[in-house]
């Protein structure tokens, strides 16, 4: 069957991580203002202090956005990562 | 938040351990907060906390199923055990 | 496992169980295990009106999951044995 994959690199070193793949953008947007979704459709806007492995998170001077408008403020929060449906870059990576 | 407090933290469950003995502000699911202080906690989010006050915001519909404006029933607990599935939020209690 | 050990502490005292759908058992722990389950004995309901097959019951077992709180006495609990017990196993799991 044919592979669907990129051919591993000729020189045969050890294939790189894929530029672009989801731990390389969760590592580039550490320090940066992000957008946390969680269900319910409330959002957390901060900077991301940090994350793990099950997606908790850590921010700073958040923001909590439901329905538009601006429900709450937090200088430190953690999210716990089953609620997180998405993270979003609010600037440039 | 001071950077010298940031630079303690490497991982999201840094925060919770910084708030240890602290008064904390929780969200948890079903439309509840929680204010109190943490006692323990565990890798879960399993929580217990003292001298707690549980907010539960509800939106009654009326018959013709029109929305009432929500209101806040609160009660005070001394002692709780929170079950870290519930939880949502932590973040330490603004003063 | 923190949490685990803190329930053992409280085997044969009377705790109030409130579970997600509501209902709270009040009781006296017989015992848990890892998952947090739990053995209450001689039990009653907050709400008898509203759990009427509850009265026929003098002891269960509760499953972990369906778990919201548990509420207890604070005079039961050595707050600062918890938060020093809750950075040991921190400590520990970083190793």
């Amino acid at each position: 069957m044919e592979s669907q994959s990129p051919e591993p690199p000729a020189d045969g070193s050890a294939p790189q991580p894929i530029a672009g793949s989801p731990s390389d953008f969760l590592k580039n947007i550490v320090g940066k203002r992000v957008k946390v979704r969680i269900g319910g459709g409330v959002d957390y806007h901060g900077l991301l202090t940090c994350l793990d492995g099950y997606m908790n998170v850590a921010l700073e001077d958040t923001e909590e956005w439901a329905a538009g408008r601006m429900t709450g403020q937090f200088g430190d929060c953690f999210l716990r990562g089953n609620n997180v449906l998405y993270i979003s870059a609010l600037e440039d990576l | 938040m001071d950077h010298a407090a940031a630079a303690q933290i490497s991982e999201p469950l840094d925060l919770v351990k910084l708030a240890l003995g602290e008064r904390v502000f929780i969200k948890l699911r079903g439309d509840r907060t929680l204010t109190g202080t943490l006692h323990a906690y565990d890798a879960h989010m399993n929580l217990v906390m003292s001298q707690v006050e549980e907010s539960v915001h509800i939106v009654d519909v009326t018959d013709a199923g029109q929305p009432l404006p929500p209101r806040v029933e609160r009660r005070n607990v001394e002692m709780l055990f929170v079950r870290g599935d519930s939880v949502i939020l932590i973040s330490p209690a603004q003063q | 496992m923190l949490i685990f050990s803190f329930f053992k502490t409280l085997t044969d005292q009377v705790i109030t169980v409130e579970l997600k759908n509501d209902l709270s058992i009040t009781g006296t722990l017989k015992s848990v295990d890892q998952f947090l389950n739990i053995r209450l004995d001689g039990i009653s309901v907050e709400d008898p009106e509203r759990h009427p097959h509850m009265m026929a019951v003098r002891n269960c077992f509760i499953r972990g999951s369906v778990v919201r709180y548990v509420r207890m006495a604070a005079k039961n609990v050595d707050t600062t044995l918890l938060e020093d017990a809750t950075r040991r196993e921190i400590k520990d799991a970083k190793k």
